[in-house]
């Protein structure tokens, strides 16, 4: 077998048991792997309406065939669940090196069910695999996590840690890896802490068989140098993220205080520029190429980061502008095991409740050193961290406040404001796991490139299809966003020469497809449909007040417009349901 | 004439020297025009993105004013 190692560990917590079988390889040609593979795994072995946070629920680790080979970008792993968040199928892609690891010790994907008795991590080297006591661990942050773990077990383990917010079933919990790499959003860390799983440590030292390693390595090569490392992509490894800050501030779509309007005129005081003069070093996960990771060392702390999400919501969004502030919020977030985006979001909707006289959070916009205060009120539930913890969405059925609040299905909005894109409120709307810029990044066509019109619903169902399509198989492929060059010629040869089974730029597409459309049919018989596709009210009673977008807000049946042509487009009906044919033809 | 400076970012920078010119171009020119005096030819550059005046994107054929600050940016993905 060549590309996959054809095996799957089980790990069965409850019954203190586990096992290898043989990975479903007619699902791998359907879905190729990571994202697409681990949904279809679920859709088959999540019984309807699972409790999130029951030992019920799965939690599966999931590689693609790429994963191992030095084929750049491929260092990504899918972290899979139904996310507590949303009640959605979730899955995360996660860096580092730990899904090349999970592949070198034999196995496609690893399936984490039941629940342990008590805290515990789990250990996997090679084919030994153990659940060992979390004792001296359990409460822990996720860095000093993994300092433990190495420290006992060796720096050749990767490891996959929660924080205390994942032990306390924070649905906005992230799952770290490497120190500074998140699965992090749905809340995954929660579904890990749920099981009584503080870490999964993995040491492997297999390999990746092709069909011929000569014609493989001579074509990744090629690759690296004609596609990889050129301009378009290389931003990356100059700036990293940093690099959208002064793109989305001039193009109209950088939020502001809680979203209430965009563009910051003190952008300039935390922007890339700034940012990389506290710089020590760079990193990239296995096989980059690229090497995205900035590690920064200020007064406070070190971090690798703060990406362009965690500086805009830190930064921005919070009404702050001390880069030193931005910095300390990324690392105490990801030492909490908190998602940056949806604790900052939290944050900023509690600092305008604050400031309107809804409810006084203590904590007002511009206040960015009280936001580390509330990152660990909430990672630990203490006090209203408790009622923050569980999201914006549950915070403002509390407390109200809900027209300021920016969420899909109950996950918070990434930093991108649609009124400035208008194609971004339909992807958010329509994305698998509730408000994601990962599925289809709509700023790219109608801010980026200039090559859509902004505002208007014309052509947005089949805009923003596209993209996600892409984006579908990309992830199932198993290849990091960064390969911006990336196109499904050589995404099918890749697969090709790494699998020896004939992969064509139509499969790209049928599969991207495929994988929509699986991700929809689980959410469907979860009970979801158009009634949950939403567009926050914010975005269409309010306009803009200044920036490019000026004016701009987003009529209700212009959103409705763009729902009905993506699901023209995907064949489902008006209410955003799929014909009981479509979904046997996913099987 | 006018006076506007030029500021190119991302990838784009590389095609001046310290990635900023300014040029002197007659009034009613527009963004199209004062890339073009600075040797900057967008068709000819596929990573060529968006253009934002004074901190505001605006089209290509919008016209600029004196003492404006017209920048140039590569297309970004990823996120």
């Amino acid at each position: 077998m060549f590309g996959y190692t054809g095996k799957v560990l089980r790990i069965n917590l409850s019954a203190g048991s586990c096992g290898v079988e043989p990975l479903r390889m007619d699902w791998a040609d359907k879905y190729i792997g990571s994202k697409g593979l681990s949904i279809r795994y679920l859709y088959e072995e999540l019984a309807p309406h699972t409790d999130p946070l029951s030992p019920e629920n799965k939690l599966l680790l999931t590689t693609g065939p790429l994963t191992g080979t030095p084929i750049p970008c491929s260092g990504k792993l899918a972290v899979t669940s139904k996310s507590p968040a949303t009640g959605t199928i979730s899955d995360a892609s996660i860096g580092g090196h730990i899904g090349a690891e999970i592949k070198f010790a034999g196995y496609d994907m690893v399936i984490i069910e039941g629940r342990a008795q008590d805290p515990s991590y789990i250990l996997i080297d090679d084919d030994k695999v153990s659940v060992e006591s979390a004792d001296g661990i359990w409460g822990k942050g996720a860095y000093e996590t993994e300092d433990l773990i190495k420290a006992k077990h060796g720096c050749d383990h990767s490891v996959l840690a929660i924080g205390p917010a994942g032990e306390n079933l924070s649905t906005m919990a992230c799952i770290n890896t490497d120190y500074y790499r998140q699965a992090g959003r749905g809340g995954l860390g929660a579904v890990m802490g749920s099981k009584n799983v503080k870490a999964v440590a993995v040491r492997g030292t297999g390999a990746v068989d092709v069909p011929d390693i000569k014609k493989t390595t001579d074509r990744i090569i090629d690759i690296l140098t004609s596609d990889v490392l050129v301009e378009d992509n290389t931003f990356v490894y100059d700036v990293g993220t940093t690099a959208f800050l002064e793109a989305c501030n001039d193009g109209g779509i950088l939020p502001s205080k809680n979203f209430s309007d965009t563009t910051d005129k003190d952008w300039v005081k935390y922007n890339g520029d700034v940012l990389m003069t506290y710089r020590q070093g760079k990193r990239g996960c296995g096989c980059c190429g690229l090497g995205c990771g900035n590690f920064l060392k200020f007064k406070g702390g070190t971090v690798e980061g703060p990406e362009y999400e965690t500086i805009s919501v830190a930064g921005p969004n919070a009404g702050v502008d001390d880069p030193e502030s931005i910095m300390k919020y990324n690392e105490v977030a990801d030492d909490m095991g908190l998602d940056t985006i949806s604790a900052g979001d939290v944050i900023v909707w509690a600092m305008e409740m604050t400031e309107k006289g809804i409810h006084d959070f203590g904590i007002r916009f511009g206040e960015g050193e009280k936001m580390c205060d509330l990152l660990r009120m909430m990672a630990y539930r203490e006090g209203f961290g408790a009622d923050l913890a569980d999201g914006v969405k549950k915070a403002a059925a509390k407390y109200g406040g809900s027209e300021y609040t920016l969420e899909v299905k109950g996950l918070e909005y990434p930093q991108y404001e649609p009124r400035g894109s208008w194609g971004m409120s339909l992807s958010y709307a329509v994305s698998d796991r509730g408000a994601c810029h990962m599925r289809a990044y709509a700023p790219n066509v109608e801010v980026f490139e200039a090559a859509a019109p902004p505002y208007t619903a014309e052509g947005k169902g089949e805009m923003v299809y596209q993209l996600a399509e892409f984006n579908a198989v990309k992830f199932s492929a198993c290849i990091c966003d960064f390969w911006a060059t990336l196109d499904y010629a050589i995404l099918s040869e890749l697969l090709t020469l790494v699998t020896g089974k004939e992969w064509t730029e139509q499969d790209m597409s049928d599969t991207g497809r495929r994988v929509i459309n699986i991700a929809r049919a689980f959410n469907q018989r979860e009970g979801f449909s158009r009634k949950e596709d939403t567009i926050p009210k914010r975005l269409v009673k309010e306009a803009l007040a200044s920036g490019p977008a000026k004016g701009q807000k987003i009529p209700k049946e212009a959103f409705d417009d763009m729902l009905d042509q993506y699901y023209g487009v995907m064949g489902w009906d008006k209410n955003g349901l799929m014909p009981d044919e479509l979904i046997s033809s996913l099987m | 004439m006018i006076n506007v400076r030029i500021a190119l970012r991302g990838t784009l920078r590389n095609l001046l020297e310290g990635g900023e010119i300014t040029v002197s171009i007659p009034e009613g020119s527009t963004c199209d025009d004062a890339l073009n005096a600075a040797g900057i030819h967008r068709e000819d550059i596929p990573s060529f993105g968006f253009v934002s005046v004074n901190g505001m994107r605006v089209m290509v054929t919008d016209t600029l004013s004196d003492g404006d600050l017209l920048k140039a940016f590569s297309r970004i993905g990823g996120g």
